[in-house]
């Protein structure tokens, strides 16, 4: 059967029950009626045959554009089941690429953190539990808060690393060509810095919380926390930024172990440094936004 | 024979995608892309829209070829994912943000049921009737029988509100009935075939 | 005076008095250039200061004096400096990678860092890059299962990325074998738009082969600007071939053809004069400014 008429029925059937070459052709150029091209097509999704022979009908370069950019996107893929959560939660797509390069976001580095708290941690429950007897022969044992004093001074310099290595450039190897890129230095720096602390904080608190002591632990180390790395970054538009992070750290661990040796180191987590805290961070936040031009140019030796 | 082997292979090829074997992925669209890009045009005639389904529905494939169960063939399953993604480009197009999710069962137990119908036109009877509905209830008879769609995506398909759809495909069917009914009883007055059919 | 002019307004980067040291060395000393659409090289020995140019350039480094203007835009205005930033592509001396990341989502990343935010853009311009630089078969390879010559050719796909008016390029034929810096070669040549692009080695034949300008850039000054056959031509008259050595020569060794090459205003007993080469001049001129 061969065609007939225009506009009748549309014959499928060639000379075996294919559509002739003829007829595909008209089909790709989409110069078939509707109702002969549903033909072609209820025949195509059961035929191979017609299905190859329908390509050597499609521009072969608009093929092979597409199937780059197919191979591409397969290849980039969509950044896991975290990245798409935060996408439909209406972060924007760009950035979580900028900061999934973050060396403190993977997990050897978030492994190591965990497993330098299971060791302080455990040192501190074994101490408070009697396991291992406290230090020197000069304390008190039993005072409250004092089995704590190494996770005091390594908590918040835990969660001080994680945010050194997301904003030195020693830490990102292409940091010259972010240097030499448009996008904003400071937007880059803060984004990947905010996602480390956010990251770093949550295995600190926890541990924290499961510490035996005062309730109020893993909230009271918020602030310095966020203080150190605040400090650390207003200190980087000062400072060269490896110098600025070291500073960050000996500002906490001098006062850490100078209340650790008084046998009051939880000192360094209440009340009054919490103020300290507060008005420190203040001044950091201050300092960091007026001079936030500093991380746009030349700050990559 | 030969259509059979080519099942065969697809469905292989479907399964090594799903192990994550990229010249799988890279075979499987040299085999399907090029009819899909044809038959998605007949459905959106903007060339980057097509471009982009084509490209989402590989990318889709290459995600989710587990979810492929075996049942109705390879060309199906992916004409069911593209029709869909085609649909979600139009959207984005649009500018409306509304994400469509794609469902596996559905467009495999739906496609290949009214395939099955399609298929069997012996160019007689149904394929008459089809041609002598207007432009506009054939458009929504293709997109909701042949196509499989629900008559929301449909509607975006065919850029009419949801309600249009409805009634178009209801107006369709009657006629259909209508004129397998008279074809079966024999020629009536012309006059009295034109009043049942209706136009838009 | 008029060609000079001339030069200077169709020029489209333009360095005056550019200096900058680090500690006691002076990395660059009152560098004036001007660079034009087309290839310019950039030769000079190792610590030349070439580096220290290309960072400058590159609104990576700030100068410590002089200006620099491309396209007219001052890098010290920071509106204007992003407006730089955005037709730039930049390939650094050793450039590093996240080595845990595949090619493909390292393109992506830095596609980012050019604000292209569309992730379908962005995914068709690392397939042409990727396309233009030959490694589409490695998207989806950890970098750190690439050859040395495979990482070179990632950095130029990267600097590559969102066709670049100016193209800077750090020794970017460092680690390729002679096939691929012939690609390379093509590569550079048939770039869309014609951008300024500036590369920098330390191998006369590179300039030889690829660059219709070339500067010399020695301690920190440059010490020529033109043509290479220019280059070439400063040590005509001084390049001699024989067969042994000569040690009054200012500069004496063997060359491919096991032949001595001298480079001198004496020339030894039974040597010819030859044509001097781009290498030549560039020997002649280091020669001349104390380095080797």
């Amino acid at each position: 059967m061969t065609n007939s008429s225009p506009g009748a029925a549309g014959p499928v059937a060639g000379a075996d029950g294919h559509p002739g070459e003829d007829l595909l052709a008209s089909y790709a150029a989409g110069a078939i009626d509707e109702v002969a091209a549903w033909s072609v097509e209820a025949h195509l999704t059961a035929c191979g045959r017609c299905r190859s022979a329908l390509s050597a009908h499609v521009d072969a370069e608009r093929l092979a554009h597409n199937r780059s950019v197919l191979l591409v996107r397969a290849a980039i893929g969509d950044g896991g089941r975290l990245r798409r959560v935060l996408r439909r939660g209406g972060l924007p797509d760009h950035v979580l690429g900028l900061v999934a390069a973050t060396p403190s976001l993977r997990r050897s580095w978030l492994l190591s953190v965990m497993g330098v708290l299971a060791v302080v941690a455990g040192e501190a429950a074994a101490v408070r539990y009697g396991w291992i007897t406290a230090g020197s022969p000069g304390r008190i044992p039993g005072y409250p808060g004092q089995n704590l004093a190494p996770f005091l001074l390594v908590g918040p310099l835990l969660v001080l690393a994680g945010v050194a290595a997301a904003f030195l450039p020693m830490f990102d190897p292409a940091c010259r060509l972010a240097a030499a890129a448009p996008f904003s230095g400071f937007v880059l720096l803060l984004a990947r810095s905010v996602s480390a602390l956010a990251a770093a904080l949550v295995p600190v608190a926890a541990a924290a919380f499961l510490l035996p002591g005062p309730g109020w632990l893993p909230v009271a180390l918020m602030l310095p926390s966020l203080t150190l790395c605040a400090f650390a970054l207003a200190a980087a538009t000062v400072l060269p930024p490896r110098a600025a992070a070291v500073m960050a750290a000996i500002l906490w661990a001098v006062p850490a172990l100078l209340l650790a040796v008084d046998d009051v180191p939880l000192l360094i987590v209440q009340r009054n440094a919490q103020f300290g805290c507060a008005a420190v961070l203040c001044a950091c936040a201050v300092v960091l936004l007026a001079r936030r031009d500093r991380f746009e140019w030349g700050w990559i030796r | 024979m030969r259509p059979e082997a080519g099942e065969r292979d697809d469905a292989a090829l479907l399964r090594a995608v799903a192990r994550g074997d990229e010249d799988a992925l890279t075979a499987l669209y040299d085999r399907h892309a090029g009819w899909l890009t044809v038959r998605l045009t007949r459905r959106c005639a903007m060339p980057d829209v097509v471009d982009h389904a084509v490209q989402d529905t590989f990318l889709a494939v290459w995600r989710e070829a587990g979810a492929y169960r075996g049942g109705g063939d390879v060309a199906a399953f992916i004409w069911g994912i593209g029709v869909r993604r085609l649909i979600d480009a139009i959207r984005r197009d649009n500018g409306s943000r509304w994400r469509l999710p794609w469902r596996a069962a559905e467009s495999e137990a739906v496609v290949s049921a009214e395939d099955q119908v399609l298929v069997g036109i012996e160019h007689g009877r149904l394929g008459q009737a089809l041609a002598e509905l207007s432009p506009e209830l054939r458009g929504a008879i293709e997109a909701t029988v042949l196509d499989g769609l629900t008559c929301a995506e449909a509607a975006v398909l065919l850029g009419v509100a949801e309600g249009t759809v409805k009634s178009r495909c209801h107006r369709a069917r009657v006629a259909l009935r209508a004129a397998l009914a008279e074809q079966q009883a024999g020629p009536d007055t012309k006059a009295h075939r034109r009043e049942a059919w209706g136009t838009s | 005076m008029d060609q000079m002019t001339l030069n200077v307004r169709t020029a489209v980067v333009r360095v005056d008095g550019l200096s900058r040291r680090y500690g006691a060395t002076r990395a660059l000393d009152q560098v004036d250039l001007t660079l034009e659409r087309g290839i310019t090289g950039l030769l000079g020995p190792n610590g030349a200061g070439k580096t220290t140019l290309l960072s400058i350039l590159a609104t990576v480094s700030e100068p410590d004096a002089g200006r620099v203007s491309a396209f007219g835009l001052d890098p010290r205005d920071a509106a204007e400096r992003v407006e730089i930033r955005r037709r730039l592509g930049y390939l650094p001396q050793e450039l590093g990678y996240h080595r845990h990341f595949t090619v493909a989502a390292f393109l992506d990343y830095v596609a980012i860092l050019k604000e292209i935010t569309d992730r379908r853009r962005r995914a068709e311009e690392v397939a042409r890059v990727l396309a233009a630089v030959g490694l589409e078969d490695r998207a989806r390879s950890r970098i750190r299962a690439l050859s040395g010559g495979m990482r070179q050719r990632l950095g130029i796909a990267q600097a590559l990325l969102g066709s670049p008016d100016l193209l800077i390029l750090d020794e970017p034929t460092a680690g390729l074998d002679p096939e691929q810096r012939l690609r390379f070669r093509e590569l550079l040549s048939g770039l869309p738009g014609d951008p300024v692009t500036v590369l920098s080695t330390h191998q006369a034949d590179d300039i030889a082969a690829i660059c219709p300008q070339v500067v010399v850039l020695l301690q920190g000054q440059v010490h020529f600007a033109g043509t290479p056959s220019e280059l070439a031509a400063t040590a005509a008259g001084r390049a001699w071939a024989a067969g042994e050595r000569d040690d009054r020569a200012h500069l004496s060794w063997r060359g491919g053809d096991n032949r001595w090459r001298h480079i001198g205003d004496h020339p030894p007993a039974g040597a010819e004069l030859v044509s001097p080469t781009v290498e030549d001049g560039y020997l002649m001129l280091s020669h001349a400014a104390g380095g080797r």
